[in-house]
């Protein structure tokens, strides 16, 4: 077996397979989807024994059928991002209280920024909402022992477990090796046993709330003490001393070191409360944020009064700025004070009696994570009920970032800021840091538009051109169309989440009669979460028109397969749900099919949807890029375009630019060009051209 | 360490690169980290691939490449060489090619964006820079899709990396689909004649 390079989903999969898991389901979203992409593929390959894995219609279905799953014991794996676990939330919240029986994890990737998402909301928070245990990696390699260690855990006490990764773990590549083979761990011989506690009732509910309460005690020690505790390494790194040479203390056995060194086990604020009982001034002086630490306690400069605590990629962010500090300081002529490091990587319940012993005699904590201020508050509560003096610094004061992704360089920064105010070294040293120069003119900006050859052009042009000048309120939904908000397209009005642009469509139709109402939604997102809608319209007759976009994939997160074209994941072919007669048979009497690069043809179906009182539906029938043959390019005829730009400002189609120098012998002003390596052929451009300039050729074939 | 950026736009071919680079850093036993820019900026947005190589024996911490470090920066457009700057060492090597992917923006807005003007500014602010015609280049190798491994050869013969051609000749055999090789090959010879 020989390493391979593996992104952090592909070996988060293999990890997964290796540790037995037999049932594996959910729905795509970025950054999670690459993990149920690689099951499939070694599944297809034949190399992963025993495997179920299925793209189910939503998370929602996804997650129940896992607890059907791990009720007769199977080994099961569910996996999304953040939002897609507000969809399962019904389930997991209930789950949790039911309990399972085959090992549940829950892979929910985070993406902070966000670079792919409506919001940068922290599954670590929903973990401790819901009431279950969250494992937080912060690199892939780390990741893969946790999906392990999830597994061992969700069996061991019953409980789903979720890893939550974010993107740039996700998304981010190292050199691995796993087993060639995989097997399935078998359902135990008894299966589902029938009993009560399958059954959620009120009193069962309340019975299983204790049950979970002492259930997150007992974890807790376990991410202290014992093997998990792996996940929550502490470092000390003397004055001058370097990170890497430092020992590493698995959790709370830092606590047994401290005892062995002989160190007094009593904090600087415990001395203050023994000092001055009751003296509500003295202490509200020290812990006024930011404040310098205590000048007047005696300094042992081999004693670190500074404290690093970060969790997922930022705990690698921190570890590769310390070391660049250590460098600057060695450059400045001086070195670094001694400071302490914490990865917190088991972020809930919260390992406690290790983050006890990390903050042992520190002054001052700056908390590094994403998201959320999740071991900040942890660590917070933990010093008020310890009445530690140490100040706990991080996203609530804004001595960290308080949103978007942690970076190296930010965290660089802020660690010389910290290292400075806190812990006395020289300011000489945060002045080396680098200040690098930006590009010095203009560049064009590039935000991301629909491929050229995008079968949603065509269909936005075509009810725009329907709609004419009418007023109207054009709702978007999650997926490649939300794109055709960008200019020129202009035709998305609203962007919620999977499924709200036929339901919102509804409430504008509602409170502004006089407007048209129009709702997007794409083929994957009608099955995922539109066809609630659709029924909603018909039941209390909205006057809407839903426009389905059906490319016959689910193509922003990178092309999966969903119930209209019933391509499976585990190979045999299933009936292929036809969208036309599902819409027929919730009640929709008016639906109307165009092909979207007839821009003609698809404005009068826009037409006639739009004018229909009442429910109504449009289907546009038109493969995505990634799915067809390219045709050969269109051609723009140098003697014809004029440089009216007709083309670009109505459809923006990227394969179209304009060369400002060029002249034809009637262009003044330059003339469009077609970028033949972008162009697929698809024709649409020849519809906005007033003088014919774009010709189409068919290809030869 | 080796720092390695590579810029470019969604759908351009940074990520096989990407995965060149590692393979080659692997076959030198070199530990190594990738990260890729994957998701909605694939859509024809800037995309970036970072490339980490502990080329000494040390480990490498996070997939991210910090600002003024990188080694080189293979750039697949002028703007997104330019965009991507910040993170060059001082006397890095910049590789871009010369041919300007105009974004829709571009088209629209009344600035027309030339790739020369952009080429121009980074010969005054880059020391190390090497220009390369991907035009010409690809229509001798026969194929548009050739530019990514045409940039990583200028590259690995223009940067002392500790990469040779040999290397990358072993990745590409790794790295990139068996019928897909030769043409790969030859985007090296036609970009190192």
């Amino acid at each position: 077996m020989a390493k391979k390079l593996y992104m952090g989903n592909e070996a988060f999969a293999h990890a997964a397979l290796a540790a037995g898991v037999r049932v594996v389901a959910g729905y795509p979203g970025t950054p999670s989807s690459e993990l149920i992409e690689t099951v499939a593929k070694e599944n297809a390959a034949g190399r992963a024994e025993g495997v179920h894995v299925e793209w189910s219609t939503n998370e929602k279905a996804a997650l129940e059928l896992l607890a059907g799953a791990s009720y007769a014991g199977a080994r099961t794996l569910f996996t999304c991002k953040m939002v897609g676990l507000n969809v399962a939330s019904d389930a997991l919240m209930s789950l949790n209280y039911v309990g399972v029986k085959g090992g549940t994890v829950l892979f929910v990737a985070d993406d902070p920024g966000p670079i792919s998402s409506q919001t940068e909301q922290d599954t670590r928070r929903f973990a401790s909402f819901a009431k279950l245990p969250v494992l937080d990696p912060t690199t892939p390699e780390e990741g893969c022992e946790m999906m392990d260690a999830a597994f061992e855990l969700s069996e061991a006490y019953r409980t789903p477990v979720i890893v939550r990764p974010t993107t740039r773990i996700n998304h981010a590549s190292t050199f691995m090796e796993f087993p060639e083979v995989t097997h399935a761990k078998p359902v135990p011989a008894e299966g589902f046993e029938r009993d009560p506690k399958w059954v959620i009732f009120p009193r069962r509910a309340f019975q299983a709330h204790g049950e979970i309460n002492e259930r997150l005690r007992s974890i807790a020690q376990d991410f202290a003490r014992g093997p998990l505790a792996r996940f929550n390494p502490i470092v000390e790194v003397p004055a001058g001393g370097a990170f890497d040479e430092a020992p590493v203390y698995e959790g709370a056995s830092f606590a047994d070191e401290l005892d062995r060194r002989g160190v007094a086990r009593v904090t600087a604020g415990d001395e203050r409360c023994a000092a001055a009982p009751g003296d509500a001034e003295g202490a509200v002086s020290d812990i006024v944020p930011g404040a310098a630490p205590d000048a007047a306690r005696e300094v042992d400069a081999s004693v670190p009064r500074i404290g690093i605590a970060a969790g997922g990629v930022s705990a690698a962010y921190v570890r590769e700025a310390l070391g660049m500090l250590e460098e600057l300081a060695r450059a400045a002529g001086t070195e670094l004070p001694a400071y302490r490091f914490m990865q917190a990587g088991t972020p809930y319940p919260f390992p406690e009696d290790a983050a006890r012993a990390f903050l042992d005699g520190l002054d001052t904590v700056v908390v590094f994570e994403e998201l959320d201020h999740v071991i900040e508050d942890e660590l917070l509560m933990l010093a008020g009920r310890a009445h530690l003096a140490c100040q706990v610094h991080g996203r609530r004061d804004g001595v960290t970032r308080d949103r978007g992704e942690n970076t190296v360089d930010d965290t660089l920064r802020r660690l010389a800021s910290a290292f400075a105010t806190f812990a006395g070294m020289p300011q000489n040293v945060a002045a080396a840091l680098p200040d690098p120069a930006a590009f010095d003119g203009a560049l064009p900006t590039r935000p991301p538009v629909l491929c050229a050859g995008c079968p949603h052009r065509g269909s936005f042009s075509a009810v725009k051109r329907a709609l004419g000048g009418r007023p109207a309120v054009l709702c978007g939904d999650i997926g490649c169309y939300t794109l055709g908000n960008a200019q020129p397209l202009d035709a998305v009005d609203t962007c919620l989440c999977m499924g709200a642009g036929i339901t919102m469509a509804q409430g504008f139709a509602v409170a502004e009669p006089s407007k048209k109402c129009v709702a997007f939604v794409g083929d994957s997102t009608f099955f995922a979460s539109g066809m609630t809608g659709v029924a909603n319209a018909v039941y209390n007759q909205h006057d809407v028109t839903i426009v389905v976009l059906d490319n016959a994939t689910t193509a922003m997160t990178g092309g999966q397969p969903h119930p209209g074209t019933g391509i499976t994941l585990m190979g045999p072919q299933s009936q292929p749900i036809d969208i036309e007669e599902t819409l027929r048979a919730l009640g929709v009497t008016c639906v109307v099919r165009a092909n979207p690069f007839d821009l003609d043809e698809a404005t009068a179906a826009a037409q006639e949807a739009i004018d229909f009182e009442g429910p109504s539906a449009l289907i546009y029938v038109g493969p995505c890029i990634q799915l067809a043959k390219p045709d050969v390019p269109v051609r723009i005829n140098p003697d014809i375009c004029t440089g009216c730009k007709k083309c670009i400002t109505s459809i923006g189609c990227p394969a179209i630019g304009f060369d400002v120098d060029a002249r034809g012998p009637k262009a003044k002003r330059g003339q469009a060009v077609v970028d033949t390596s972008l162009c697929t052929g698809c024709g649409l451009c020849t519809f906005t051209c007033p003088f014919g300039a774009i010709e189409k050729e068919a290809r030869d074939d | 360490m080796i720092n390695i950026l590579l810029a470019g736009v969604g759908g351009q071919g940074t990520v096989l690169a990407a995965k060149v680079l590692a393979q080659a850093a692997q076959n030198n036993g070199w530990k190594v980290r990738t990260a890729e820019t994957i998701g909605m900026a694939q859509r024809g947005g800037s995309v970036v691939s970072h490339v980490r190589m502990g080329n000494e024996g040390e480990p490498v911490h996070a997939p991210l490449l910090a600002l003024q470090s990188a080694d080189v920066i293979i750039a697949f457009e002028p703007a997104e060489a330019a965009r991507v700057l910040p993170y060059l060492k001082p006397h890095g090597l910049v590789v871009t090619a010369q041919t300007a992917v105009q974004p829709v923006t571009a088209a629209l807005s009344k600035e027309p964006y030339r790739a020369s003007d952009v080429i121009a500014g980074l010969q005054e602010q880059v020391e190390r820079l090497v220009v390369v015609d991907d035009e010409a280049l690809t229509q001798q190798v026969g194929s548009r899709k050739a530019l990514n491994t045409i940039l990583l050869a200028k590259a690995v013969q223009a940067a002392d990396l500790g990469i040779s051609l040999d290397d990358l000749r072993a990745a590409i055999e790794v790295c990139v689909k068996e019928r897909f090789v030769p043409l790969n090959l030859k985007a090296i010879e036609v970009a190192v004649a």
